[in-house]
């Protein structure tokens, strides 16, 4: 492997009818800050290059440039306008390992071009589907739902990857995923086998990035870039699959609408059936809607059918997994604060947490913490909300 | 021949449903003493093709790569769907296998299932991977168009079609619904929210008749397994189980606290008198015009 094989950090841009999806700004935003560490870290000058396909988007390249990216390699075709996964994975993956297009997001020739070193795409429900595809379809490793990014050169023993014996990769991508519960964090490499054994080379190293996590800086208008326009060639048999009908559906909870949330999650297992009650009822005085927290969407408590399907559903689901929300008034109750969840709730503008632990997470991400059981705790509350609305009445 | 080959994968999955799920004291789940269960996802990928048995005659077999005790869970799923046969793909190098390696293993499994399938089912991701990467990796495998977050679908059986509903979820977009149509063979990621209906009298009464069939199938589920290892299935060293793998998982950690974003005054949660206090700061907090 010689260092022209694999170059440059990749970004799959998300757009919907010409508007960018803002995940595509928030990984370019940290795409531009990795590489400018790692050109200078290596004396290099490798490339963020932003992927936008679609149909009459080739006005939004100005802005992937102004964000971060160096290229812009733009795929304009009607055929393009909603995202088909055979036509966009093999797209792709022709765009990427294409070395006329190497070549020019260079201008210099750096010899063997094969893949990019680094790819990113959203983890949302476009980009899981096409990273899955395109790194199957390149062969390589994926990670998916990141929240940080570090690269660095790591000393390795690894039983498969190095026969045991002590390596140092280069420039490997560390990729951090938070797991399920929100309290473990993974690093995920993804490694070339320099087992002679078994010797192969993995890829580009890339990753699915969750919404939101990543900051969108301001746009730089001094900066400029390049645009390659990339006149794709489709497979006949691909274009068979056709979208017969999109609809924008209305989320049947709609959080924008409220100014309260009231939020509860695994706290209520004691008794549920009633703190479901006191939890509908505090709602009802703050005019609330009801959110959950990601473990309750698993269903792990079960009620009746009713309540189960009214509340512990992935709609109601506050978090990076679920929805972001920046109420003027954030009620969270038995809810401990995984990091998941805090991302989903901390521009709220007022934060009021209910729980027995004064150890758990949320501590510091509220203004009032309510020490006390729900149980014991809401009936109070309630009350007062109640009592205070009638001295206002009056 | 019946109407359609149809194909299911599934996986086994820690049980997360209370009182069998346990925690560890720092909130991560302790896996010594939690049970194993077919996953509700791969439950729901199972009722998608016992949809399409009582919709147009079809063919199901059900296959899962997991250690020996994973046959439960083919039972499980055989139960579900009235599944014609069951594969278990157990061997010591397919564990831990990245989604990469488990793809490739699942494809040769589906290959070696039989006839050419129409449609594989999986369902949406494992509750515990949760990367929700081995279906459409399988998929792209499999050489099938893949069609993921699909809450519901009806097949052409004349003009070898499927249509299918999908849900698409976009940050700071609302959800949309997107209505597709592909020829056969497709591989299908089913939804959380798939939910299958039964309409008409026939179709009510060909569902009993294939539940009461399940049963009594799943009752001598043995009969319907086939079981194979890497060497049976033919399958490429180096290109499943670790050696197919291209990452690894090269620590984990507890996530460090952050800076505490907020200060919080602590109230003391059974005292009435700071409650009122409370409802006093949440009707200002309310009342309080923002400027942003």
């Amino acid at each position: 492997m010689t260092d022209g094989d694999y170059r440059h950090l990749y970004v799959v841009m998300e757009q919907e009818e010409g508007k960018l999806v803002p995940v595509s700004l928030e990984m370019l935003c940290e795409a531009r800050r990795l590489m400018d560490d790692f050109n200078i870290k290596y004396s290099s000058n490798e490339k963020v290059v932003a992927l936008l396909l679609g149909d009459g988007v080739k006005a939004i390249s100005k802005d992937l440039i102004e964000h971060g990216a160096d290229v812009v390699v733009l795929a304009d075709n009607p055929e393009l306008r909603y995202v088909r996964n055979t036509v966009y994975t093999k797209l792709i993956a022709q765009i990427v390992t294409d070395q006329d297009v190497a070549a020019k997001v260079e201008s210099v020739d750096v010899g063997n071009f094969k893949k990019p070193r680094y790819m990113f795409f959203a983890a949302d429900s476009v980009g899981r589907h096409i990273s899955s595809t395109v790194l199957a379809e390149l062969d390589s490793g994926l990670a998916s739902d990141i929240n940080k990014l570090v690269i660095e050169d790591l000393p390795l023993t690894h039983q498969i990857k190095t026969a045991g014996k002590p390596l140092i990769y280069e420039k490997t991508l560390e990729m951090y995923r938070p797991d399920f519960s929100g309290f473990l964090w993974t690093t995920i490499l993804c490694l070339d086998n320099r087992n002679p054994a078994i010797e192969r080379d993995y890829h580009p190293q890339a990753c699915s990035i969750i919404p939101g996590v990543f900051e969108t800086k301001q746009a730089d208008h001094t900066r400029t870039g390049k645009v390659i326009e990339y006149s794709p060639k489709f497979d006949q048999k691909d274009l068979l699959v056709k979208i017969l009908d999109r609809k924008i559906m209305k989320s049947e909870v709609d959080f924008d609408a409220c100014k309260t949330i009231v939020s509860f999650g695994r706290g209520i297992k004691e008794s549920p059936e009633e703190n479901v009650k006191l939890i509908e009822q505090l709602a009802s005085e703050l005019d609330a809607e009801i959110g959950i927290s990601l473990p309750l969407s698993k269903k792990p408590i079960s009620i009746n059918q009713t309540i189960d399907s009214k509340y512990f559903i992935a709609d109601r689901v506050i978090g990076s997994s679920g929805r972001k929300v920046s109420p003027k008034l954030y009620i969270a109750v038995g809810i401990s604060g995984a990091i998941q969840h805090l991302t989903g709730m901390k521009d709220s503008e007022f934060v009021l947490a209910i729980n027995p632990d004064e150890n758990s997470p949320i501590k510091d991400e509220c203004d009032m913490f309510i020490k006390g059981k729900m149980e014991d705790v809401l009936p109070l509350l309630i009350e007062n909300l109640k009592t205070q609305k009638k001295v206002v009445q009056a | 021949m019946t109407p359609l080959n149809i194909a299911v994968i599934v996986k086994l999955e820690p049980d997360f449903s209370e009182g069998n799920v346990s925690y560890n004291p720092d909130g991560t789940l302790n896996r010594a003493e939690t049970k194993n269960i077919l996953g509700p996802h791969s439950a729901l990928a199972a009722s998608a093709a016992f949809y399409s048995k009582v919709r147009y005659g079809a063919h199901i077999s059900i296959g899962t790569m997991g250690p020996p005790n994973a046959d439960l869970i083919l039972q499980s799923a055989q139960q579900i769907s009235d599944a014609d046969e069951t594969f278990l793909f157990s061997d010591r190098i397919f564990a831990g296998a990245d989604t990469l390696g488990t793809a490739e293993l699942l494809k040769t499994g589906i290959l070696k299932m039989q006839g050419k399938m129409d449609i594989v089912f999986s369902g949406h991701r494992a509750s515990d991977g949760e990367t929700g990467q081995v279906g459409p990796q399988t998929a792209w495998k499999l050489g099938f168009t893949f069609l993921g977050n699909v809450i519901d679908y009806e097949v052409d059986v004349e003009k070898r079609t499927v249509r299918a509903k999908r849900s698409v979820r976009l940050q700071g977009f609302y959800d949309i619904i997107e209505e597709v149509e592909a020829p056969l063979p497709v591989f299908i990621a089913i939804d959380p929210s798939y939910k299958p209906v039964f309409n008409t009298a026939s179709q009510r009464l060909a569902c009993e008749k294939y539940k009461k069939e399940a049963n009594d199938r799943a009752q001598n589920f043995k009969q319907y397994l086939k079981v194979f290892n890497a060497e049976q299935l033919g399958s490429d060293p180096k290109l499943i189980g670790l050696a197919g793998s291209p990452t690894i998982v090269f620590k984990v950690e507890k996530i460090p606290k952050g800076k505490a974003g907020r200060q919080a005054e602590v109230i003391d949660g059974s005292s009435k008198e700071e409650m009122v206090r409370v409802v006093a700061r949440l009707r200002q907090a309310l009342s309080t015009m923002v400027i942003k």
